[in-house]
């Protein structure tokens, strides 16, 4: 188990917006986190990050409290929205930026880059643009790159297929699959598209006003049952 | 129209996130302002006697004469530094059906009020209606107020544009540190007498009332030229960043302190690659020019160094009380990206020391040159060098931990100025206070020599003492990084 969280609450005045008691995440899972807006999703791994304090229990990501130690940040990466990049840093910078914290050299940074040119089909490196002049599908894919980078156990994205182009989109989701081959990474990823979703995911979790509804491992049925649900 | 806007700004005051300390800058503010009129009042109505006692045996009216224009100077450097630039985010305007004169209308009639703008009215009219239209007749003391009330308009929107061309351009800074370094030392060195000049022009005026005109001429001028420029600067930003490519670059000299070195080289990099940050720094090398003003040749003499350790401590630390008392808002839009990375809190408030160390000691070198004038200054400026480094820096971070109001850096530099204000700067008071803690009891007991050494032991105790003290700023960081991070997020 990589990830547990009990009881955890947060409230905005009289608005419940996360309210789970118990969810409990398996090494190597891939969850998809399904939900209208409003249902709790980026909060939810805001609180995972330790980004909002919850009003009430606790994360715990191997055991630890996340608000209580940074531990996690050892093996967990993440990339919710354009906030988490420093956008007057050229592409490459911010890759190196964030290789440095793991104590990658800039040639190994440069080797794994070289990897993903597919994914960034030319749009990200050596353009002489900062991360604030791309576009945001393009800095999208920085993020999620960086994230990647880190070889990550626990990766977390927020609608990282928002604002990517179709060929971007694909690629990610084989992206994500490999992944899941070459190593036990566990990843989270919110998405308002239900088919990338159960494409791309073991088990979807549905969230509704900050609860969990629904909990299970995919199946054939489960694109069916999610268009059901979100039709009624 | 103008309604409208005031509406609007009074709403986005009360509804502003950091509300309870803008509400309480603000109260302190207004008792200051209150207690500043009351004092402008009393130096209105008393200028005569004021003038006798302090300077007996000289012609009223020669002093107050030459008096006017050295007023004007300094409110005009006052401003520069102080006066608040009127805020409308007028974005959320431009594509309305409101023309561009109104909004400019609104801008420049916000910007008249201001304290700066009514001190002088009660510090000169009084004596204008009384003495002079006794001696000269009424004419006179009218066109001595319309001269008063003119300078006064000169002054406010020439220090709006000059500060407005400042966040916009560096050349503009470069050259208006140039032209007020020039003035500096030329009265300095009694080359040039601003209250000569004074004692002329008005003593002209008394000749030939008519010619105080000549100041609402140049106030109407440079309100046209601030006008022109506000109507021609609201869309253009955009328009002129230019296809420059853009390099990657490093500081390999900030490798020897791992992930310290690290941040602080993102922290360099976010400086100079935003015009906001780059002004807010070249504004702390203007200021080095204050030891014109403080430094005076007879108090050093005397060792009456009460003045000069607050131009000392100004100097060596401009940057770090300009640049840091935003902090950490400058770093707002990428904060959470800071949070979650393998990065930790202790680690980047190590940075903020090494950034504020490494220009601090900039500074402090390139002010070495008042040494010229005189050694004790050197000595009295190492010694604000170490309590900057030491403690300075410290209580500057501490109250940065405060702070959840967020810089946008990315919005155009010309209609920018969050945070500009005077609101923020009364944060800075206790940083100037301190100093004087460790000056005062030495200096007040007949030993300032002791006292400036006992400031900078004083300071080097703390930076001797630097892990103490980033645990204590790091226990506030952890405690209120929710607060900043959701402060930062919500604009």
């Amino acid at each position: 188990m990589i990830l547990e969280i009990t009881d955890l609450k947060k409230v905005y005045g009289d608005k419940t917006v996360v309210n789970i008691s118990e969810l409990k995440i398996n090494v190597g899972e891939t969850i998809g986190l399904v939900g209208n807006n409003g249902a709790g999703k980026t909060t939810l791994f805001r609180m995972l990050l330790d980004l909002i304090r919850p009003d009430h229990g606790q994360v715990f990501s191997k055991g630890i409290d996340v608000a209580s130690s940074d531990k996690w940040k050892d093996y967990t990466a993440s990339y919710l929205d354009e906030g988490f990049l420093i956008d007057y840093l050229t592409a490459e910078e911010y890759f190196m930026f964030v290789g440095s914290l793991h104590n990658f050299t800039s040639v190994q940074v440069t080797d794994y880059l070289s990897q993903y040119e597919e994914f960034f089909n030319g749009e990200i490196l050596n353009k002489g643009k900062y991360i604030r002049d791309f576009s945001k599908g393009n800095q999208n894919k920085i993020g999620i790159a960086a994230a990647l980078m880190q070889k990550p156990e626990l990766l977390v994205l927020d609608e990282p297929f928002a604002n990517l182009d179709p060929t971007t989109q694909i690629r990610l989701k084989t992206l994500v699959k490999s992944l899941k081959k070459e190593s036990a990474i566990t990843t989270l990823i919110s998405s308002h598209d239900l088919n990338h979703v159960t494409e791309v995911c073991d088990r979807i979790i549905l969230l509704e006003k900050g609860l969990i509804i629904k909990d299970f491992n995919k199946d054939e049925n489960t694109l069916k049952e999610l268009e059901e649900y979100f039709s009624e | 129209m103008i309604a409208v806007f005031l509406s609007h700004q009074w709403k986005a005051f009360w509804r502003s996130r950091n509300k309870g300390v803008s509400i309480a800058a603000q109260i302190f503010l207004g008792l200051a302002i209150l207690y500043i009129i009351v004092i402008a009042i009393a130096v209105g109505f008393g200028m005569e006697v004021i003038i006798e006692k302090l300077l007996p045996g000289k012609d009223v009216f020669h002093v107050f004469n030459g008096f006017i224009l050295y007023y004007f100077t300094f409110d005009f450097l006052m401003r520069l530094q102080m006066q608040e630039l009127p805020t409308l985010s007028i974005v959320p305007y431009l594509h309305l059906k409101i023309t561009r004169q109104k909004i400019v209308n609104f801008l420049n009639l916000r910007s008249l009020f201001s304290a700066f703008n009514i001190l002088p009215l009660f510090i000169f009219v009084p004596f204008c209606c009384t003495a002079i239209a006794d001696v000269y007749g009424s004419l006179v003391a009218l066109m001595y107020v319309v001269s008063i009330v003119s300078l006064c308009a000169f002054n406010n929107y020439a220090a709006l544009f000059i500060k407005r061309l400042t966040t916009v351009s560096t050349k503009a800074i470069t050259l208006a540190v140039i032209v007020i370094a020039t003035l500096a030392s030329l009265q300095y060195f009694n080359i040039l007498s601003i209250a000569e000049i004074s004692n002329r022009v008005f003593g002209f005026l008394i000749l030939y009332p008519l010619s105080g005109l000549t100041f609402s001429l140049a106030a109407v001028i440079i309100y046209i030229i601030n006008s022109r420029y506000l109507r021609n600067n609201m869309y253009t930003e955009e328009l002129t960043t230019a296809q420059v490519k853009r390099v990657s670059v490093d500081y390999p000299f900030l490798d020897r302190f791992g992930a310290v070195g690290v941040l602080t080289a993102l922290e360099i990099k976010l400086i100079l690659r935003h015009k906001r940050t780059r002004s807010a720094i070249m504004m702390s090398l203007f200021f080095v020019l204050y030891g014109f003003l403080f430094y005076k040749k007879s108090l050093i003499e005397k060792d009456e160094f009460n003045m000069m350790i607050f131009a000392a401590v100004f100097m060596t630390g401009s940057s770090i009380s300009i640049y840091g008392q935003f902090m950490f808002g400058w770093q707002a839009a990428h904060f959470d990206g800071l949070l979650v990375n393998k990065t930790n809190l202790k680690d980047f408030i190590k940075a903020k020391f090494l950034l504020f160390t490494i220009i601090s000691t900039a500074v402090t070198i390139l002010t070495s040159f008042y040494g010229l004038i005189s050694f004790k200054l050197l000595f009295i400026q190492l010694a604000a060098y170490f309590y900057n480094i030491g403690i300075g820096t410290v209580v500057v971070l501490y109250f940065a931990t405060w702070n959840s109001k967020a810089i946008d850096l990315n919005k155009g530099a010309t209609f920018n100025y969050q945070g500009v204000s005077a609101t923020q700067f009364i944060l800075t008071i206790p940083y100037f206070l301190i100093p004087y803690v460790f000056y005062l009891p030495f200096s007040l007991a007949g030993h300032p020599y002791w006292g400036v050494a006992c400031l900078g032991i004083a300071g080097l105790a703390a930076l001797f003492t630097r892990s103490y003290w980033i645990e204590i700023l790091l226990k506030s960081l952890k405690k209120r990084r929710y607060k900043i991070a959701e402060g930062f997020r919500a604009t």
